[in-house]
């Protein structure tokens, strides 16, 4: 397609998803188990009305440090995603390639077995997925070989010796409220949100953000692999590991906060593609506005509409599957000629 | 700026007996057009990929000017010199103008894209290509010739003294073989070193070039296309089947 034409898309497109970010942010504050009208809402953000003050209260203590934990985990995790799949040249791996959320489930499960706070669940989780990922690294080292196929490889190694490790975890807690926080844990949720750790996660984000904004022309390049990246003149190595290094720790900030949560990663990268093409300077933005709308609209389904609270991973699978096989008959015909989806 | 090689020796698998190449010494002068000649597997493509800087040498050194090749910092190794490899592992679902427009990457700073000016060179180089009318269609859609085509253009727009082409023919039929040829010729006449692999000895005549013939990882002789290509001196490589064909009224190399 036309270069101007893909922009021109991107355009529209970053422009809908802003205002329905907007919109689903507001829905976000309003509605729940105890839904405000809109005349309330407004009464109450922009009056100190003190009949209002029950109202204010939910919006403000509970639905605002949720609502911002789901946009901000939402852009986190689809730029992770979209950042993998672009530097692994591999369209259907997740943020947790190199296991960075599997590492981060048994930190947090560890941290559940030993009776900590919530904050502890978090801080361990989120140390452990990082260190996940450093002994991914580490055993891709042994190899002596740079190639993005063993660094998967070793992802899966590691994330599969994880995964046992918190099986193994989960066998031995002993009693069943232990094994139920850990499964709960590991479903996802945002009912841990306050506007302390928001803060964390918003500057961590952000950060992560700026930076890559910065780097999408070497994004572009490593994609093209490294002969393609090196002769052109992109430090490919560098890159490669600053890319990899951000994702990660878009993954960990994420996980840590909120626990597993499936699809996103996966699902939120392949519909901006179908959009604005593999230009990161196009997808990034994209990612960020379409990931937050995505989390903020799995965030009000999962508790909306049952007395407790449906586990994000069985929102975002539900959605996630279907957004996926729609995707696919979009792009069927590439399908049926063995291309690359 | 010439490019030395010595005593350049790689091996793939350090405990491998043999080398892919053993202690090149090699001296490409600026401005001169260099084919490197040989049978598959002879270390064509390993010497041009060292000569990218894409592996480091065993043993030896590549020495660009007066610098060695592992002391320039890779930003600057795209001003000096151009790769085209033999085959593409590009993405396949990126527009050809995208793509061109990664060859202007030398002149931006990290931060930079490609503007107005870098798109104007890619559509006056894909001019000059003929290959205007592939720009919006996606690498994945072209022919495996057109990628070709395309990949010596980004090459192009990269603008260096040096242009590394490794077989850049190998995929194309005849008429494009006439033209990535002819427009080799002519950035050569503009002072640009070119140094390209091929199997084929009469790309070394039409570009009047010199010659690199390369043997089980050594030079095994090297000069000017029109003394170096003889019968006998390609005998010893390609065997004794090789001829010179006076059918279409000039001398080619050909198969008895």
């Amino acid at each position: 397609m036309n270069d101007k034409k893909i922009k021109k898309r991107t355009i529209i497109f970053l422009t809908a998803s802003i205002v329905a970010l907007l919109i689903f942010f507001i829905l976000g504050l309003m509605l729940g188990r105890f839904n405000i009208a809109i005349d309330d809402f407004f009464k109450a953000i922009f009056t100190s009305d003190a009949s209002l003050d029950t109202q204010r209260s939910i919006i403000v203590n509970l639905r605002l440090p949720r609502t911002i934990m789901a946009a901000f985990v939402g852009m986190g995790l689809s730029l992770s995603g979209l950042l993998y799949q672009e530097t692994f040249r591999n369209k259907l791996v997740s943020p947790d390639l190199l296991g960075v959320s599997t590492g981060a489930s048994v930190g947090a499960a560890i941290a559940i077995v030993l009776g900590l706070s919530s904050a502890f669940i978090s801080i361990f989780a989120f140390l452990m997925g990082l260190l996940t990922v450093f002994v991914t690294v580490m055993i891709s080292k042994l190899f002596r070989n740079g190639s993005s196929t063993i660094l998967l490889l070793s992802g899966i190694i590691v994330g599969g010796f994880m995964s046992a490790i918190l099986s193994l975890i989960k066998y031995m807690s002993g009693d069943i409220t232990t094994l139920a926080s850990i499964t709960y844990w590991l479903m996802g949720s945002f009912e841990s949100a306050n506007m302390s750790r928001d803060y964390i996660l918003m500057g961590v984000v952000v950060v992560c953000i700026v930076v890559l904004l910065l780097i999408t022309h070497p994004i572009n390049l490593v994609n093209q692999g490294k002969a393609e990246a090196q002769t052109k003149g992109i430090n490919y190595n560098f890159y490669r590991g600053l890319i990899i290094v951000l994702s990660t720790v878009l993954t960990a900030i994420s996980v840590c906060f909120c626990g597993t949560v499936s699809w996103i990663g996966l699902v939120i990268p392949h519909i901006v593609r179908l959009i604005a093409g593999r230009d990161a300077k196009r997808t990034i933005p994209l990612c960020i506005t379409f990931g937050a709308t995505f989390m903020i609209v799995v965030d009000i389904l999962s508790r909306t509409f049952t007395d407790s609270e449906i586990p994000l991973s069985a929102v975002t699978g539900l959605l996630g599957t279907v957004i996926f096989v729609i995707i696919l008959i979009i792009k069927r015909r590439k399908l049926n000629e063995h291309k690359d989806i | 700026m010439n490019i030395k090689t010595s005593n350049l020796s790689f091996k793939y698998d350090k405990k491998a007996a043999k080398p892919v190449l053993n202690h090149l010494n090699l001296d490409i002068k600026e401005g001169t057009v260099n084919v490197l000649l040989g049978l598959n597997g002879c270390g064509k493509t390993t010497l041009i990929k060292l000569l990218a800087g894409l592996e480091k040498p065993t043993e030896g050194s590549v020495i660009y000017g007066d610098k060695n090749l592992k002391d320039i910092k890779i930003r600057d190794r795209a001003k000096i010199f151009a790769y085209v490899p033999q085959q593409a592992n590009v993405t396949n679902d990126i527009p050809v103008r995208q793509y061109l427009s990664y060859g202007t990457t030398n002149t931006l700073a990290f931060y930079e894209h490609p503007g107005k000016e870098e798109m104007e060179k890619v559509e006056a180089t894909a001019n000059r290509l003929g290959i205007s009318h592939l720009l919006e269609k996606n690498l994945g859609e072209i022919s495996g010739g057109e990628l070709q085509i395309v990949l010596i253009a980004c090459a192009l727009i990269q603008n260096t003294e040096i242009l590394l082409l490794d077989e850049p023919t190998s995929a194309l039929d005849m008429k494009n073989q006439n033209l990535v040829l002819s427009i080799l010729k002519s950035v050569a006449k503009e002072g640009k070193t070119i140094i390209l692999s091929s199997h084929n000895p009469n790309h070394a005549l039409f570009l009047d070039s010199n010659v690199i013939l390369i043997n089980n990882g050594v030079v095994c002789d090297e000069g000017k296309a029109k003394e170096l290509i003889k019968v006998n001196k390609l005998i010893p490589i390609y065997g004794e089947h090789v001829c010179v064909s006076k059918d279409l009224g000039y001398e080619e190399i050909s198969f008895k």
